[in-house]
């Protein structure tokens, strides 16, 4: 239990990352530190390039790290686990098993017995408001109901934390709102530590207890902005056209450096 | 059982609902076939409308089609002029033969091929041999096969040879294809690598292994002529294609290799049929 305090759910420690590609290397992240409380829904933030996808997957296990240190409930992360959920842009469903059985694929993996497995799936269908549609194939689905299936499967090995690479990223605007709603409904109901990656600022001010706004490549905290507004989040109010402005101000300073950066090296 | 008749009786009346025109274009096109056919050979017979033009010698070489499908039925009643077997037998022989060489080439293309599709280190180990073995035709095996190791399996490994590679190479691809999306998925879901490999590479590598087993099928016929052409026990279609031409009975032949091109539609058919069933299953189509 090195380093956890108590309540810590994440806690991330000098995280570096560089990518090497045919002999020219990247450096992605560097220096990149943040510390999530439990329950805590936090966004990521950033000019594209950021590498906030890779912290992403650096804690879930799907990638490895440079440098740095990486707690869950503080345990050291060096591979995949079920006890990280993913909700991933493009769903990754498997498109051959049915609602039911993307949902309690976890399970299955786990050992987890059929009727116990049916029980579960059959909560989280109702949680995440499937229902009538469990026997369905992914290809029947439209793309907020496919992240439906997606956010439930997550949620089937009850892992601590919910990472979430921008989820909602392949939704129209509308789809998109909605799921926005479903989730802190979602979130609410199960109070898991949400790690939720997203380009848009609208959604970050929506959602978030914090946003973590990254610098441009190589990607570090730049600013924590505490959204302190109750939920639900009027998106027209003053305090959220507040915070909005805040955030994108934030935002299109690390946009330009980044665009002066780009400029120099041609 | 009479579930699946019914359920394939039912696509078939569903498919001539809604492909009306194609399966009147492809009737259509089968009928210009025979035309020509007939064309061909009244002109070698010097028949009408060729009446009065000498008859061809070598008429014999391209008999009437009414000829061709007589002797097609005649060789199941009749027993062959070269040995006493009749058509059932050779096709018999030749199944059997094919069905082995089948199930030869599956269980080592399939591990084979997903190996190399997953292993960048098997891929390395096998490709070279695979590349060199790949091109060489099942023919060329003839000779050495046969004499070295009898008419009972040399006949087999011929079309096993000709089977594996088509199999080898789309289940290679398939399992090279998969989305790496869903191997992550399975990974943040807690799937160790055998989990992986057989809850998330096998699913998806099926549709290409079917593929491989369609052509596969198809290559198999192709091969049973050279494999049965310097004898095999039992018979078989092509070693009654062999025999038939060497007596100059021209019209037995062709209806042997009617009889070919008709198993390979009815072997190849079944494979889809089960494709489709199993597509269904999964849930993918």
């Amino acid at each position: 239990m090195d380093g956890n305090e108590v309540g810590s759910s994440i806690r991330i420690q000098g995280l570096s990352k560089v990518f090497t590609d045919g002999g020219k290397s990247v450096t992605a992240l560097q220096g990149f530190d943040l510390d999530v409380k439990d329950g805590e829904f936090i966004c990521l933030l950033g000019p594209s390039g950021c590498g906030k996808t890779t912290v992403l997957r650096i804690v879930a296990g799907l990638e490895s790290r440079s440098a740095g240190k990486v707690l869950v409930h503080g345990r050291k992360v060096d591979s995949a686990g079920s006890d990280r959920g993913m909700v991933f842009q493009e769903f990754g469903l498997f498109p051959w098993r049915t609602v039911r059985r993307n949902i309690e694929f976890g399970l299955e993996m786990g050992g987890v017995a059929p009727d116990q497995r049916h029980k579960t799936s059959s909560m989280l269908i109702d949680l995440v408001g499937l229902k009538s549609f469990e026997d369905a194939h992914p290809r029947q689905l439209s793309g907020g109901m496919k992240q439906r299936v997606g956010i439930a499967r997550a949620l089937a090995n009850n892992p601590a934390v919910l990472l979430m690479d921008e989820p909602f990223g392949s939704l129209d605007a509308q789809t998109r709102n909605l799921m926005q709603r479903e989730l802190l409904r979602i979130w609410e109901a199960t109070r898991k530590t949400v790690l939720f990656v997203t380009h848009s600022v609208d959604e970050a001010v929506f959602l978030a207890d914090r946003i973590v706004i990254m610098t441009a490549r190589p990607g570090k905290v730049r600013e924590i902005i505490e959204v302190d507004l109750p939920r639900p989040r009027e998106r027209t109010s003053a305090e959220f056209i507040s915070v909005r402005g805040r955030v994108l101000s934030e935002l299109d300073e690390e946009f330009e450096k980044a665009r002066a950066k780009e400029i120099a090296r041609q | 059982m009479s579930n699946w008749i019914r359920s394939l009786n039912n696509s078939v009346v569903k498919a001539v609902r809604q492909n009306g025109l194609y399966l009147i274009l492809s009737v259509a096109s089968f009928v210009v076939f025979i035309t020509v056919w007939w064309l061909a050979s009244a002109w070698l017979h010097g028949d009408w409308p060729f009446e009065g033009r000498s008859p061809v010698i070598t008429a014999e070489y391209l008999p009437y089609p009414w000829v061709v499908v007589h002797a097609f039925f005649d060789s199941f009643t009749h027993p062959d002029p070269f040995s006493d077997l009749y058509m059932g037998d050779h096709v018999y022989s030749s199944m059997k033969r094919i069905a082995s060489g089948f199930a030869l080439a599956f269980v080592t293309a399939v591990p084979l091929g997903l190996l190399m599709g997953r292993s960048r280190k098997a891929e390395a180990v096998l490709n070279p041999e695979a590349e060199l073995f790949r091109p060489i035709p099942p023919l060329a095996w003839v000779p050495i096969f046969t004499i070295a190791i009898g008419f009972v399996w040399g006949p087999i490994v011929i079309v096993f040879m000709g089977i594996f590679f088509p199999v080898l190479l789309s289940v290679r691809l398939g399992a090279k294809s998969v989305d790496p999306l869903l191997i992550d998925a399975a990974r943040t879901l807690g799937a160790n690598r055998l989990q992986i490999f057989t809850k998330v590479v096998l699913p998806y590598t099926t549709p290409y292994l079917m593929t491989g087993v369609k052509v596969g099928i198809g290559i198999g016929w192709m091969c049973i002529v050279a494999a049965e052409m310097l004898g095999a026990v039992g018979g078989g279609v092509g070693w009654y294609i062999w025999g038939t031409a060497q007596v100059a009975r021209y019209d037995l032949m062709y209806a042997g290799m009617v009889t070919i091109g008709l198993l390979s539609i009815l072997t190849t058919g079944v494979a889809g049929f089960l494709e489709q069933r199993l597509y269904k299953w999964m849930g993918t189509k």
